[in-house]
């Protein structure tokens, strides 16, 4: 697969507890991941997080998306049901030099996270001067 | 989960423990263990609050997640639809039965994109919720907030006290 060579996973932990979320359990969030001819898109879908509480941070190589779900108010209210439990998320992307970091974008929308990385010019294949030594 | 880990649908990479199952086995596993949920709950919960799963329209249909939770003052479901808008999601209340019908819509094929991983299921979506006697249906609310449909739906006050009574039993 192509992608792996531009947007390459970092082995998830899944769900886990993670120092950075106060011993609650995070969870791995389901990624769509779309290349247009000008950048690599990835929706990365976060019931529950808005814009104040979704985060990307891009160091180095490593794209790191966070999400932080805010419980419910209301007080005394217990689980009848459950097939989801509510829980912060985590997933971490290694990127490639094919990605144009200055110009990422982020934009949440119902719960949806959209990222957009520009692939990068200096990705695109240059051609080698030889000189004559 | 044996299943979900040899089946990947995109790619060579196992995909990772997620959310939502989107493939078929993901979520036929996830369906096996809901009806052998809601099994053992009919045995050894006795719970006034039931799911009943309708068929997913075809086989791209999915099915979102659903939480229930209550309090002394009303029953709050909340269903997992992230990426929805609020106009593609139907809640509707009749004989104490909840109904939240929805399509979640592909993305239109765009020339020159390709899809690299797709872990969300897309498709139409019909999920039905049985509330329990005693909800004043007609005080019922729903808010479609951060990709979250909440429903809520008050309980009748004379419904509180619907502890048990005791009965005297006379000598015949």
């Amino acid at each position: 697969m192509q992608s792996n060579q531009v947007l390459q996973e970092t082995r998830p932990q899944a769900v886990q507890t993670h120092p950075e979320t106060n011993g609650g359990v995070v969870y791995t969030p389901a990624v769509d991941i779309i290349e247009t001819p000008d950048s690599y898109e990835l929706d990365v879908y976060m019931p529950g997080i808005s814009d104040k509480t979704a985060e990307a941070t891009l160091e180095n190589d490593v794209l790191t998306i966070r999400g932080q779900v805010e419980r419910s108010p209301k007080e005394n209210l217990r689980l009848a049901y459950q097939e989801y439990e509510v829980g912060d998320y985590r997933r971490v992307f290694t990127v490639s030099d094919g990605v144009d970091r200055e110009r990422v974008s982020a934009t949440v929308r119902d719960g949806v996270l959209h990222l957009v990385l520009p692939k990068s010019e200096s990705s695109k294949a240059k051609r080698i001067v030889i000189k004559a030594a | 989960m044996a299943i979900r880990d040899l089946v990947t649908k995109f790619g060579k990479k196992s995909v990772p423990i997620q959310r939502t199952p989107g493939d078929l086995f993901g979520s036929l596993h996830q369906e096996i263990n809901r009806v052998f949920d809601n099994f053992g709950r009919g045995f050894f919960d006795l719970s006034p609050l039931s799911t009943t799963l309708l068929e997913p329209s075809g086989t791209g249909g999915f099915s979102p997640k659903v939480d229930i939770k209550e309090n002394d003052k009303e029953i709050e479901v909340t269903a997992e639809l992230p990426g929805m808008d609020e106009k593609d999601v139907q809640v509707s209340l009749a004989h104490n039965e909840l109904v939240i019908r929805g399509e979640k819509k592909t993305e239109k094929e765009e020339k020159g994109k390709e899809w690299y991983r797709m872990e969300r299921s897309y498709g139409s979506f019909h999920r039905l919720v049985n509330l329990p006697e005693g909800v004043d249906t007609s005080k019922a609310d729903a808010t479609f907030k951060k990709g979250l449909l909440t429903v809520t739906v008050p309980k009748r006050a004379n419904a509180k006290q619907n502890q048990a009574k005791k009965i005297t039993i006379q000598r015949a």
